[in-house]
């Protein structure tokens, strides 16, 4: 009886920590509204599906589409994924099966530790070091060789692009998206495994089958990694070219989403309307980032009650 | 006289410094049903695992002494182990059908031994479910998911797949503790019947099921070969005392 009183007394102590937590999530979102509904209201659909930036000190002026930016950053973190997909697979399945025992402890906490670093230092290494590197010795030649298809058809000069930031993107995510198949791997019972290998089929055989077997967690991990990825900021802004451009060019400069409001915040209470475009901006990315997460997570439920089953 | 089909010479095994068998010596005579017994930890189903390599999988496990084939040691280096798990099939204690459909379950081990010709597969696939009395059944949704299917067809099923390689020895490791009354005796029967083709090595708690359908009896005791016989004998006429209080109920 004492236990549980106490049980309910902590309950009770949860609560306005619960509460909090809705609370801000709640207010967050009301608050991203209001101050994007001035602009919401002045351009109507055409910010979300315009690409014009067109900033003004006389308000009748200033005209804002945000397309572009949009486009970025599903476009990024779409290249990102397909990156991450076969890594954190290889990742994943190498760590399970294939690594010898001393070897695996210390790739499960590099990686973990990979999941988690500060994303500045993606970016700088990502600016100094992958950018010049994808320049020099893939895209140019790329370009030379097969302009002819249009995704390369276009002059890598800088190196700053789309496909610079999806690749960088797709290297932050695979850590997290690999820790999600990793396990989901590991939790495969080990009757399937042994049923697999009685029957005299080679590993990868084995792996082949129990792959298909993980798929909803595949999905899920890549989902929320793809949310991960649309929201990475920093990163991406030092390696994507920061340009209006609304093209499937992968070596076109762009904008993302969360780049365009960190590169134009500093100037935007200049103007009369670029804040609320901002906010209109970051209210996409939230209900983006929300859309997606649900889905990870539904995906993810599903496999947890697939394998408890 | 029966011929002897694979036959254990003083197989030890270790799991790290823990010893779990202990100088086994055991024949397996073609063609016949021998039932592996004893109370739960004694070793039965690691000896199982022996005969098809299984424990290959589990790291840490160190194993002495020879487990033959045809006279042949499966632990030498120059066997194939794909080649023997083929030879040796296994049934497990919980059904673990593939999540895919009951064909694909079936020819999973035709596929990866190098069947590709649609019609020989159909064929064994047919072949296989009716040896395992299940395409009855399921001959009309072959290509239904296999885990929608009762425990006891899923059971069935993994026999099907299992002897769908057709091999000469068939190990199963409990195969019916998760079963009801029903389907346990529909598989029991079904031993019966696979034991004219094959050999049969089957572990079980259920010393009913070993009286029912077993031709020899190996009792098992912390990691020991107590007592092995033909299973009438061990059953009415124990040689040792632990067989007859294990097989009197006084233990395990």
């Amino acid at each position: 009886m004492k236990i549980l009183k106490q049980l309910d007394k902590f309950k009770i102590a949860t609560l306005p920590a619960i509460f909090i937590v809705f609370l801000l999530f709640v207010l967050m979102l009301g608050f991203y509204f209001i101050n994007a509904l001035p602009a919401i209201e002045k351009y109507g659909i055409n910010l979300f599906i315009t690409n014009i930036w067109q900033a003004a000190e006389d308000p009748a002026k200033e005209v804002y589409g945000l397309a572009a930016p949009i486009w970025g950053s599903i476009y990024t973190a779409t290249i990102a994924i397909l990156i991450a997909l076969p890594l954190s697979i290889c990742y994943a399945i190498f760590v399970n099966d294939y690594a010898p025992k001393k070897l695996k402890h210390p790739l499960i906490i590099i990686s973990d530790i990979m999941a988690g670093l500060p994303t500045i230092i993606y970016g700088i290494w990502g600016a100094f070091i992958l950018v010049p590197l994808l320049r020099d010795y893939i895209m140019k030649f790329l370009y030379n060789h097969l302009s002819f298809i249009p995704l390369f058809n276009y002059p890598p000069l800088s190196g700053y692009c789309y496909l610079s930031a999806g690749i960088l993107l797709g290297i932050m995510v695979t850590p997290f998206a690999a820790a999600i198949i990793r396990e989901a791997y590991a939790m495969i019972p080990s009757v399937y495994k042994e049923g697999l290998v009685a029957l005299g089929a080679t590993r990868y055989e084995t792996t082949k089958v129990l792959i298909k077997y993980i798929k909803p967690a595949i999905i899920s991990g890549l989902i929320l990694a793809f949310g991960r990825a649309l929201g990475e900021t920093v990163a991406v802004s030092l390696v994507i070219g920061n340009s209006f451009n609304l093209t499937y060019k992968l070596f076109a400069p762009g904008y993302t989403i969360s780049s365009l409001i960190a590169n134009q915040f500093g100037n935007a209470i200049l103007y009369k309307y670029m804040t609320s475009v901002l906010y209109s901006a970051g209210l996409v990315l939230f209900v983006i980032g929300l859309v997606v997460n649900i889905l990870g997570l539904y995906y993810l439920k599903r496999w947890r009650e697939y394998v408890s089953h | 006289m029966t011929k002897v089909k694979m036959e254990t010479k003083n197989l030890n095994l270790w799991y790290g410094e823990k010893q779990a068998l202990f100088d086994i010596n055991l024949p397996i005579y073609e063609k016949k049903i021998t039932a592996l017994i004893g109370p739960s930890g004694c070793g039965k189903s690691t000896f199982l695992r022996c005969l098809n390599r299984l424990n290959d999988l589990i790291a840490n496990v160190r194993i002495e002494g020879e487990v033959l084939l045809d006279g042949k040691n499966i632990y030498d280096k120059d066997v194939d182990v794909y080649e023997l798990r083929k030879r040796v099939g296994m049934v497990f204690q919980k059904p673990n059908p593939f999540a895919m459909s009951i064909y694909d379950n079936v020819a999973f081990g035709p596929r990866i031994h190098g069947i590709k010709d649609k019609k020989e597969l159909d064929k064994i696939v047919e072949w296989a479910l009716k040896k395992a009395a299940l395409w009855d059944e399921v001959k009309d949704e072959l290509h239904k998911n296999a885990l929608s299917l009762s425990g006891g067809q899923q059971q069935r099923l993994c026999i099907a797949r299992a002897i769908a390689v057709k091999p000469e020895v068939l190990l199963m490791d409990e195969p019916t503790s998760a079963l009801d009354p029903i389907s346990t005796l529909k598989i029991e029967e079904l031993m019966v019947e696979l034991a004219k083709d094959y050999t049969i090595v089957v572990v079980t708690h259920n010393m009913q099921q070993a009286s029912r359908v077993s031709d020899y009896t190996a009792f098992f005791l912390m990691g020991k070969l107590i007592e092995f016989g033909e299973t009438e004998q061990i059953f009415l006429n124990p040689q040792k005392k632990e067989t007859d209080d294990y097989i009197s109920g006084r233990f395990g």
